[in-house]
C-alpha cells in the first residue's frame, strides 16, 4: 500500500475487492518457459493435410471410387473379354444377356465392354490434360510471378488472349481442322492450349505471395540464387493451390472431352469413348434409354469423384485450416 | 439523472446528503476504506470467470480458470500475461464476444451490480457501445476499408442512439467528485456547432476587447486552438472565457448565445478531435488506407468512445505502435478518459506500460490469476513465482547491458577473437569489422517524380565483437540500412566496408564468401523459415549451398547447432508450424550459425516475442557473442531492449542518423531532443521493478 501511495496515479485508494491477491504457488504449475512439447507428432504441411485428409469421408468415398476407377482403366481385361470393336449388326440394340450385363448398341456392340474400355480413355485424357495444363500453366504463372517486370506484364497479357477465348468455342474451330485425326493427343493438345489460362493465373498469385516471404530473403542472404529460391522455396510452397485446381480441373476436362465427341470434333468412330457412345446414343433416347444410361453413368461417376477429391484437398490445403 | 439548477453559474453543488439519496451510497459501511467518503461501488465484478474452447474432437480446452477482479469507476485496470495466457479471452467474455468455440462455463461478470452472464444477444447489443466501449487490438484489420473514417464514427454514434447536439457526461465522473458534484444544465452540455463559429469568434473578440483584457491577440489564438467543433460544450467555453478575463454574466452570455448544439457532421470531427486527429474534419472524409496505424488507433479511439461508455476494453491499444506515437496516444486516452470518468480495462504484455498507467493489475497465467493487486506494489514486490520471474525478465531502461564471460571493453577480447582468423593474407585486423559510409538509399514513390529518401548519408561502423544497436521508429530507414548492409539492397550512394573492403567491389566468389560470415535473423519468425522444410532441412540449407560437408557430417553439425540454441535434437523432423515464436528464432539463428559467421545482423530479431521469451533469445544471443567473438548489428525500435544487449547505438530518424555513441552516453546523457523523446515515451521508463528480486 506504502510503495502504491508513491505512485502518481492519482486513485490510489485501496477498494474492496482490490486488495493483494496473490495465487498459491502449487494452483498452477510454472513450467520452463517456452519448452518444446516433444511428444507431439512431427508434422509436416503435407503430413497435417494428410491427418485431415483420411478422416474426411468425402476424401474415403472419392479415394476408393479413383482406385477403382484407375484400376479398370489400366486393367479392363480383367473386367471383360468381350472386344469392344467387336461389333455385329445382329445384336443391334439386343437386351441385357449372359456375358453381356448392359446389352448391345445399335451398331450391335456389347455396351459393357466399351463403358469399361471407354474408362482408359477419358482417365487417360483427364490425367494427360491435367499434367500438361499444370506444367505449361504452371510455369507461365511462375515465371510471370516470380520475375515481375515487362516478363510479367507480357505473360500476363497472353494469359489474358488465351483467358478471354471461350474454352469450347476454341476447341471446336480448332479440332474440326483435325477430324481426319483419330487420337487422343489432339484433344490434350487442345484442351491444354485452351485450358492452362487459369492454372497460370493461380500459380502466378501463388508465387507471387510466397516470393515476398521473408524466408526467400533469408535464403538469399545465405548465399542462394534467384532459380534456387524459386525452385528450392517459391514453388514448393505454391503447390498447394495448384494441386487443388488440378485435381478439380480434372474432371472438367473428361467433361470436356465427351462434349467435344458428343460435338462430332473430337474421337472419331474407331476409338472407345464414352463421349462417342453418349454421341451415338443421343438418337435412341426415347426408344432405347439404357444405350445412352450406361455410358452417361460412367462418366458422371468418374467426375464426381475427381471433383469429390478436389474438395477434400482443398479443405484439407486450405491455409486458413492449416495451425499457425 | 442530472439536476436542474438555478444558479447563475449553473455549476450547482451537491450536499453529501443529496448526493446519497441520489445514489443509495452508505458510506458508513464502507468507512474503514475510505477515508474521503468515495462511493465505492464497483463498475465491474468479474467472479470465478471460467472459459472452454472446444477443439476439432469437440474436447474442450480450458482458456480461463476462475479468473476474478474488480474494478471501479474512473479505474484503469491493466490484465498482463504472454500470448495464451487467457488475457484477451478474459476481456472479451465481458463484452461476450468470444471468438469462434469459446463459451463461459461458469462464474460471473458484473457490471454495475448487473449479473452479465447468460444475457440475450438483444441485450448485449444495448450494453455494447453505450455501456462497454471496445478499442481492438490490430488497428490495421479493424476498420473497414471501404468506408470513410468518419463514417464509421458516425454509425458508432447512430447504433447507440447518442444525442448528437450535447454531451452525455458520464454518470460517474459526478460519482467520483462525489462531495463537490456537480451537475450541470442539460443545455450547457451543448457542444459548439459549425454554424456558431464565426459568431462565436467575433463575439468573444469584441467582449474580451470592451472588457480591455490584456494580450487580447494572444488570448483568441489560445481559444481558438482550445475550442474544437462538436466537442467542447457551453459550459467549458464558458469557463475559458471567464478564466481569459470576463465577468461571469458577460462570458455565460456569450456562451449561450453563440453555443446552440452540433449536429452529426461537427459530432464526429470533434469525436476525432478527442482522440487525437488533428484537422478532424477533413480526416472525418478519408477512407483508412489513408491513415498510418498511429492514425487508424485515434480513429479506434473516437470509436470506441464515441457512446460515452462507462467502461473501456482496450485489447493492447497500442502495441503495434512506435513509442512516442504510443505515448502520445495514451496521454490522450488518459485525459480524455480522466475527464469522462470512464474506467479502462487494458490488456498488455507491456509490464512498463502496467504499471505506469494502471491503478490496478491483474496477472494471468494459463488462464489462471496468479497474483493482482496495486500495480506498483505488484510489479515491485512480486510475490508469485511466474510473476517474479515476469518482472525479472522485463527489460526496462533501469536494466544494466547483460554480463557474460566477454566484458565489454575488456583488453583480452582478442581472446575470443582468435578462432576467427582466416585468411593469412588479412593484414592488421581493423578495430572495426563492418564500416559503412554515407550510405544513402532512394526508392521511387508511386505516381511521384520526387523519390522518397529512404536513408539519406548514414555512416557508422560495427566494432569486432561488440554490438552496435540502430534505434529508431517505424519508417526512420533502419531496417532499409540492414538490407544494404547485407546487400540484399543496392545502395544509391556510399559504401559498405567489411574487413577494410569495399563489398560493392566483390565479384561472385566474394560474395558468396561475404554471404558466408555475414548472416541476418530476421523479425517474424513465423516467415522466415519456409514452412515446407523440416527444421534440419532449414538449419543445414546454408551448409547445402555453399556445399559443405557430406550428410553425415551435416547432420552432425544441425545437432551442435540445435544444443547451441538449446533445442532438443527432437525438433529435426519437425516444421516450423509445430514451433512457438521464441523456438523459430532460435532456429533462425542455429541456421545463422551454421556458417560459422562473424557478424550477425538481427533485424528486430524479438520483437514479436513474449517477454520472458525474449529474455532467453537476447540471453541466448549474448551467450554466443561472448563464446565466438560475434559482432552484432542489432535493429530494434524498443529501446530498453537496446539497453540490455547494446554497446553503441546509433539513433535513426527519417532516415538520417540523428545520434550516436555508446550506451551508457546515450541513456544517460542524450544529446538531441529526439533521443531524449524516444527515452522519455518508454512506458515505465523510470519506475524500478522487481525491486526485491
Amino acid at each position: 500500500m506504502t510503495s502504491a501511495q508513491t505512485s502518481a496515479q492519482p486513485a490510489s485508494q485501496l477498494y474492496p475487492g482490490q486488495e493483494r491477491f496473490v495465487a498459491p504457488a502449487n494452483e498452477v504449475k510454472l513450467e520452463a518457459v517456452d519448452s518444446v512439447d516433444e511428444d507431439a507428432p512431427a508434422l509436416g504441411m503435407w503430413q497435417s493435410a494428410w491427418r485431415v485428409l483420411r478422416k474426411n469421408p468425402l476424401f474415403i468415398v472419392s479415394g476408393i471410387l479413383i482406385i477403382f476407377i484407375l484400376f479398370v482403366a489400366l486393367f479392363p481385361s480383367v473386367f471383360t473379354h468381350v472386344d469392344p470393336r467387336y461389333c455385329n449388326l445382329s445384336n443391334s440394340l439386343r437386351n441385357p444377356s449372359a456375358g453381356h450385363p448392359f446389352g448391345f448398341d445399335q451398331q450391335g456392340c456389347d455396351i459393357y465392354s466399351r463403358v469399361i474400355w471407354g474408362t482408359r480413355t477419358s482417365v487417360s485424357i483427364g490425367i494427360s490434360t491435367t499434367i500438361f495444363v499444370t506444367l505449361f500453366g504452371g510455369l507461365i504463372g511462375a515465371v510471370a510471378g516470380f520475375f515481375g517486370g515487362w516478363v510479367d506484364t507480357l505473360l500476363s497479357r497472353i494469359t489474358d488472349i488465351f483467358y478471354g477465348i471461350p474454352f469450347l468455342l476454341g476447341a471446336i474451330v480448332l479440332l474440326q481442322m483435325f477430324t481426319d485425326v483419330d487420337s487422343i493427343w489432339k484433344l490434350v493438345a487442345t484442351m491444354t492450349l485452351f485450358g492452362w489460362t487459369e492454372m497460370a493465373r493461380i500459380t502466378r498469385s501463388a508465387v507471387l505471395e510466397a516470393k515476398n516471404l521473408e524466408f526467400n530473403t533469408a535464403s538469399t542472404a545465405l548465399g542462394s540464387s534467384p532459380a534456387r529460391n524459386l525452385f528450392r522455396h517459391v514453388l514448393p510452397n505454391s503447390l498447394a493451390p495448384m494441386i487443388v485446381i488440378a485435381t478439380l480441373s480434372l474432371g472438367q476436362y473428361i467433361v470436356s472431352e465427351a462434349s467435344l465427341d458428343f460435338l462430332g470434333v473430337g474421337l472419331g468412330g474407331n476409338t472407345v469413348s464414352w463421349g462417342v457412345d453418349i454421341s451415338n446414343a443421343q438418337t435412341l433416347i426415347r426408344t432405347n434409354p439404357m444405350v445412352l444410361f450406361y455410358p452417361s453413368l460412367a462418366l458422371a461417376i468418374t467426375v464426381l469423384a475427381f471433383i469429390m477429391m478436389g474438395d477434400a484437398v482443398k479443405d484439407a490445403l486450405d491455409p486458413t485450416g492449416r495451425t499457425a | 439523472m442530472s439536476k436542474k439548477t438555478d444558479t447563475p453559474e449553473d455549476l450547482a453543488t451537491l450536499s453529501a446528503e443529496e448526493y446519497k439519496g441520489w445514489s443509495n451510497y452508505h458510506p458508513s459501511d464502507e468507512d474503514n476504506y475510505n477515508q474521503r467518503n468515495q462511493p465505492v461501488r464497483p463498475l465491474l465484478e468479474v467472479k470465478d470467470l471460467s472459459v472452454d474452447f472446444t477443439d476439432a474432437n469437440g474436447k474442450p480446452i480450458h482458456a480461463v480458470h476462475k479468473a476474478g477482479f474488480t474494478m471501479y469507476p474512473g479505474q484503469w485496470v491493466a490484465i498482463v500475461g504472454e500470448s495464451g495466457s487467457g488475457k484477451s479471452t478474459t476481456a472479451m467474455s465481458i463484452l461476450n464476444l468470444l471468438p469462434g468455440t469459446g463459451h463461459i462455463t461458469g462464474g460471473s461478470i458484473k457490471l454495475d451490480g448487473e449479473e452479465l452472464v447468460g444475457k440475450s444477444q438483444k441485450d448485449y447489443d444495448k450494453l455494447r457501445g453505450r455501456r462497454i466501449g471496445l478499442v481492438p487490438q490490430d488497428p490495421m484489420s479493424n476498420l473497414n476499408p471501404v468506408w470513410r473514417i468518419g463514417t464509421q464514427v458516425e454509425e458508432s454514434l447512430k447504433a447507440n442512439h447518442m444525442d448528437i447536439a450535447r454531451e452525455k457526461r458520464n454518470e460517474f465522473s459526478k460519482a467520483l467528485e462525489h462531495a463537490e458534484v456537480r451537475l450541470r444544465n442539460a443545455d450547457d452540455e451543448l457542444f459548439i456547432g459549425h454554424q456558431d463559429w464565426d459568431d462565436l469568434i467575433r463575439t468573444t473578440l469584441e467582449a474580451l476587447a470592451s472588457a480591455h483584457v490584456p494580450d487580447v491577440k494572444k488570448v483568441m489564438h489560445h481559444l481558438r486552438h482550445s475550442w474544437v467543433i462538436g466537442s467542447t460544450t457551453r459550459w467549458s467555453v464558458a469557463q475559458d472565457l471567464i478564466v481569459a478575463g470576463l465577468d461571469d454574466d458577460t462570458a455565460w452570455r456569450v456562451a449561450k448565445q453563440h453555443v446552440t448544439g452540433s449536429d452529426m457532421k461537427d459530432r464526429v470531427a470533434g469525436l476525432l478531435d478527442e482522440a487525437g486527429l488533428p484537422d478532424a474534419a477533413t480526416r472525418a472524409r478519408q477512407y483508412p488506407y489513408e491513415f498510418s496505424g498511429g492514425m487508424r488507433q485515434r480513429a479506434l479511439i473516437a470509436i470506441g468512445l464515441a457512446a460515452r461508455p462507462d467502461l473501456l476494453i482496450a485489447d493492447e491499444p497500442t502495441s503495434a505502435l512506435d513509442v512516442t506515437v504510443q505515448k502520445r496516444i495514451l496521454d490522450h486516452l488518459q485525459g480524455l478518459t480522466d475527464s469522462l470518468g470512464t474506467s479502462v480495462l487494458f490488456i498488455t504484455h507491456d509490464l512498463g506500460l502496467a504499471a505506469e498507467r494502471a491503478q490496478y493489475i491483474v496477472v494471468m497465467y494459463h488462464g489462471h490469476v496468479v497474483e493482482s493487486g496495486p500495480s506498483l506494489e505488484v510489479l515491485q514486490h512480486p510475490e508469485h513465482p511466474y510473476t517474479k520471474r515476469l518482472v525479472k525478465a522485463a527489460p526496462s531502461l533501469a536494466s544494466q547491458r547483460m554480463i557474460s564471460a566477454y566484458q565489454h571493453g575488456d583488453a583480452n577480447a582478442d581472446r575470443f577473437i582468435e578462432h576467427h582468423q582466416r585468411s593469412s593474407e588479412e593484414v592488421a585486423k581493423s578495430k572495426n569489422i563492418i564500416t559503412v559510409e554515407h550510405l544513402t538509399k532512394l526508392f521511387n514513390l508511386p505516381h511521384k517524380k520526387e523519390k522518397f529518401k529512404a536513408v539519406d548519408d548514414v555512416s557508422f561502423s560495427i566494432k569486432r565483437g561488440t554490438t552496435l544497436a540502430i534505434v529508431g521508429e517505424s519508417g526512420s530507414g533502419k531496417s532499409t540500412v540492414a538490407n544494404m548492409v547485407l546487400h540484399l539492397l543496392k545502395p544509391d550512394k556510399g559504401k559498405v566496408i567489411y574487413e577494410g573492403k569495399d563489398t560493392s567491389t566483390f565479384d561472385k566468389k566474394q560474395m558468396l564468401d561475404f554471404r558466408r560470415h555475414v548472416q541476418p535473423v530476421f523479425q517474424n519468425p513465423y516467415g522466415s523459415l519456409d514452412p515446407m522444410y523440416s527444421i534440419y532441412r532449414s538449419i543445414a540449407e546454408p551448409l547445402e549451398i555453399h556445399k559443405i560437408g557430406d550428410n553425415k557430417s551435416r547432420l552432425a553439425r544441425v545437432k551442435e547447432l540445435l544444443d547451441m540454441v538449446e533445442l532438443p535434437e527432437s525438433v529435426m523432423n519437425r516444421h516450423p508450424n509445430e514451433l512457438s515464436g521464441g523456438q523459430r528464432q532460435r532456429i533462425a539463428i542455429a541456421r545463422a550459425m551454421a556458417l560459422n559467421p562473424d557478424v550477425i545482423i538481427a533485424d528486430e530479431a524479438v520483437s514479436a516475442l513474449d517477454v520472458l521469451v525474449q529474455d532467453e533469445v537476447l540471453r541466448l544471443l549474448n551467450d554466443l557473442q561472448a563464446q565466438r567473438g560475434l559482432s552484432y548489428l542489432f535493429i530494434t525500435h524498443d529501446l530498453a531492449v537496446v539497453r540490455q544487449i547494446a554497446d553503441d547505438v546509433v539513433v535513426m530518424e527519417h532516415g538520417q542518423l540523428v545520434e550516436r555513441g555508446t550506451t551508457d552516453e546515450i541513456f544517460e546523457h542524450p544529446q538531441k531532443q529526439y533521443t531524449k523523446d524516444l527515452l522519455d515515451a518508454i512506458p515505465g521508463g523510470k519506475l524500478k521493478l522487481g525491486l526485491d528480486l
